[in-house]
C-alpha cells in the first residue's frame, strides 16, 4: 500500500512554485481553508522515514505525520528545486539533509516559538468555569 | 409496550461502586500503625523517561473508576485477565493492574504476605497496601500477552508490537516483584488546578447527574485537544437517547503520562471545557471529567477499560470512534467498533462485551468518522457523504503536524477558541505538546498535593 506525504503550501511557498508545474498540482483541503501538495511513496520509504524520527508514524489516512518541521522545510526545498512531486524528493531529502533536519529537529524538540496572538479573550471565559473546583 | 424510556443510571461494573478512601485523620493513623514499612512510590521508567506512576491506578481503584477491582492483582486475577479479560469473579476487566517493585527494594521492605505497606507520594502518607500474596512475573511476557500477537489474536492485530507502543513499554517496564492486595488511601490528595474543577469521581459524577436530571448520557474519550470533528462526533453521537437524545454529554480525559508529541493534559481538559464556555454545547447538556491512568493506547483493549471507567461514573452510551485509543499501526483501525458489534473471540470476547456474563450494561455507539465536505458544507458522517474526492479527513497527527510547523489550524479544522487555549499552555510550557522536559517535570510535579501528614514514630525509623 502506498503512502503519502503532504507539505502544507502557505503564502510563501506558494510564491515560491508559481508558475511551475507544481503550481497546478496544488491540492485544496478543508474547503480551501489549507493548501497541500503530495508525495506519494511507496511503503518501504515511507517506513524508512518514520525510522529516521521517534515521533513520527502513519497516520489512518496512510500519510506520515509528526515528521519534525524541519524535515518538512527540507522537503518542500527540495519540491522546489527539482520541481517534481516523485519519491526521488524524499530520497535526496534522506540522502543529502538528513544530518542538518535532525540537529535542526533536536533544537525543536526543546522549544517552539510561541504564536503571537492575543489570547485575553478565553482567559476572560475561564474566569467564569462553569464546573467549579470540587 | 415494552418500556423504553431510560429512568435510571446504569449500576456499578460488578454491582458495587469501590470506595478505599479514608477521611477521618483518627482513623488514617490507626490504620498506619499496623503497617511494617513505607515504600516511596517511584515512576515507572522507560529509557529514563517516566511512562507510568501508579500512584494514578491507586486513585483510580480507590475512588472506584475501576469497580470492581479493590487493589492490586493477585496472580490468579492477573492470569485471569490475561487468559480471558475476566477478573476471577467473572466480571470483564482488561489490564493488569499491579502494584511492582525491584527486587533491591523488596529486600529492603522485608514486607511479605500478611503485611500492611504504607506508600508514600511526595514525601507524604498517601495511601495502604494490604498485602495478600507476594509473586514474580516476567514483564515482557505480561506485555506481549496484554495487547495480543497476530498469530493468537488474528482478528485484529496486524503486526507484532514493540518499542514504539508506549503501552508495550509500561509493561516491559515493569518490576518483576508483584506485591498483591487491596489499597486504601489515607491522607486524601487535593487535585491541582486546572484538574480539580474536573475532578468527577463515580460517586460525585453520578450525584451531578442526578442533580441534573439526567439518565441517558453518552461519554466520549479523549486524549486530545478537541478538533471540530471531535465536536461533530460528540454532538452526533448523542442523538442516542431513548425517546430524546442523551440529556449529558461527558468528556472523559485520560489523564497520566502520556507519549511525547501528545497534546498536555492541562490543555486537553481546557480546550474541551472551552467549547461549552465558547458556546459550541451548552454547558448545561456537557460535563468536562478526567480520570487518572497512563493511557495504554490498547485500542480494543483500551475501549473496554473506558467502558469499566464509563459505567461505574454512570455513563449509559460510549462512543467508539475509528482508531479508538490507538497508537500506530498494531491493531486494525476498527478493532474497537469489532469488539463491540461482533466480539473478538481470541480476546475472550465471542460475543460484545455488553452480551457476556461480567459484561457491561453500557452500550456501543459505534461512530464511522466524521470529514470535513466543502459540498456538503458540514462536517460530514462518512456513511452520509459521497463526495469521494473533495472531502478532507481528520486526523490528529496531521493537526499537531500543522501546530508544529507555526500554521494556525483555521476554524474548519479548530475552533478559534479551544486553539487559544492550546496557545495559553504553550505560552507556560515554551512548547504546544508533551516534550521530555514537560514530562520530567510533570511527573514531579503530578496532579496533586498531599496534605502534610505525621508519620507513626515505628515507621520514621
Amino acid at each position: 500500500m502506498a503512502k503519502y506525504l503532504g507539505v502544507i503550501i502557505d503564502e510563501k511557498r506558494m510564491a515560491t512554485i508559481k508558475g511551475t508545474p507544481l503550481e497546478e498540482k496544488v491540492e485544496s483541503i478543508f474547503g480551501g481553508a489549507l493548501r497541500r501538495l503530495v508525495i506519494e511513496v511507496p511503503d518501504d520509504l515511507g517506513q524508512k522515514v518514520i525510522d529516521q524520527f521517534t515521533k513520527a508514524r502513519f497516520d489512518a489516512r496512510g500519510y506520515i505525520e509528526e515528521t519534525p518541521a524541519a524535515f518538512k522545510r527540507a522537503i518542500f526545498k527540495r519540491i522546489a528545486e527539482m520541481k517534481e512531486l516523485s519519491p526521488a524528493v524524499v530520497e535526496k531529502v534522506l540522502k543529502e539533509d538528513l544530518e542538518k533536519v535532525k540537529e535542526e529537529a533536536a533544537k525543536e524538540d526543546k522549544e517552539l516559538p510561541v504564536p503571537d496572538i492575543d489570547i485575553s479573550d478565553v482567559l476572560e471565559l475561564q474566569k467564569n468555569p462553569v464546573q467549579k473546583p470540587a | 409496550m415494552p418500556e423504553v424510556r431510560i429512568k435510571t443510571l446504569p449500576p456499578p461494573h460488578g454491582g458495587k461502586l469501590v470506595e478505599r478512601v479514608v477521611r477521618d485523620p483518627q482513623m488514617a493513623r490507626k490504620l498506619m500503625e499496623k503497617c511494617s514499612a513505607v515504600y516511596d512510590i517511584k515512576p515507572t521508567l522507560f529509557k529514563g523517561n517516566p511512562v507510568r506512576n501508579v500512584y494514578r491506578e491507586i486513585m483510580s481503584v480507590c475512588y472506584g473508576f475501576f469497580s470492581p477491582v479493590e487493589g492490586s492483582m493477585t496472580k490468579a486475577d492477573l492470569e485471569s485477565v490475561l487468559e480471558k479479560r475476566r477478573l476471577t469473579s467473572g466480571w470483564v476487566f482488561p489490564y493488569p493492574i499491579l502494584f511492582d517493585v525491584s527486587e533491591e527494594d523488596f529486600k529492603k521492605l522485608g514486607v511479605g504476605a500478611g503485611d500492611w505497606l504504607l506508600l508514600r507520594l511526595k514525601g507524604e502518607p498517601f495511601a495502604i497496601l494490604e498485602i495478600e500474596e507476594v509473586y514474580e512475573i516476567v514483564p515482557g511476557d505480561v506485555a506481549v500477552r496484554t495487547f495480543g500477537t497476530p498469530e493468537k489474536n488474528p482478528e485484529v492485530v496486524k503486526v507484532p508490537f514493540d518499542q514504539k507502543h508506549t503501552g508495550y513499554n509500561i509493561y516491559c517496564s515493569l518490576n518483576p516483584i508483584i506485591l498483591a492486595g487491596k489499597y486504601t488511601i489515607i491522607n486524601e490528595p487535593k487535585l491541582r488546578p486546572p484538574f480539580d474543577r474536573f475532578w468527577y469521581p463515580p460517586k460525585r459524577s453520578r450525584e451531578e447527574f442526578e442533580k441534573r436530571g439526567w439518565t441517558t448520557v453518552i461519554a466520549h474519550q479523549t486524549r486530545n485537544v478537541p478538533h471540530t470533528g471531535h465536536e461533530a462526533l460528540m454532538k452526533n453521537a448523542a442523538y442516542i437517547g431513548d425517546v430524546k437524545p442523551s440529556d449529558g454529554i461527558v468528556v472523559n480525559a485520560i489523564v497520566g503520562a502520556k507519549r511525547i508529541g501528545d497534546f498536555p493534559d492541562e490543555a486537553i481538559v481546557e480546550g474541551h471545557e472551552m467549547v461549552h464556555l465558547a458556546g459550541y454545547i451548552k454547558p448545561e447538556r456537557h460535563l468536562v471529567t478526567f480520570t487518572l491512568w497512563d493511557m495504554r493506547y490498547g485500542n480494543p483493549i483500551e475501549s473496554l477499560i473506558h467502558a469499566v471507567i464509563r459505567q461505574n461514573m454512570g455513563i449509559s452510551f460510549h462512543m467508539f470512534g475509528r482508531d479508538h485509543a490507538a497508537l500506530g499501526e498494531y491493531y486494525d483501525i476498527f478493532a474497537t467498533q469489532i469488539l463491540w458489534s461482533k466480539g473478538i473471540p481470541s480476546f475472550g470476547f465471542e460475543e460484545p462485551p455488553y452480551m457476556v456474563d461480567g459484561g457491561f450494561y453500557i452500550r456501543p455507539q459505534n461512530i464511522e468518522e466524521f470529514w470535513f465536505c466543502p459540498k456538503c458544507k458540514e462536517f460530514a458522517y462518512s456513511a452520509n457523504c459521497n463526495h469521494k474526492g473533495i472531502y478532507s479527513r481528520y486526523s490528529g497527527s496531521f493537526i499537531r503536524g500543522l501546530i508544529n510547523e507555526g500554521v494556525m489550524p483555521p476554524p474548519e479544522i479548530y475552533r478559534p477558541e479551544v486553539y487559544k487555549v492550546v496557545v495559553k499552555w504553550w505560552q507556560k510550557f515554551g512548547y504546544p505538546f508533551n516534550n521530555e522536559k514537560y514530562l520530567k517535570e510533570r511527573e514531579e510535579r503530578l496532579e496533586v498535593d498531599l496534605p502534610h501528614m505525621e508519620l507513626p514514630a515505628h515507621l520514621k525509623k
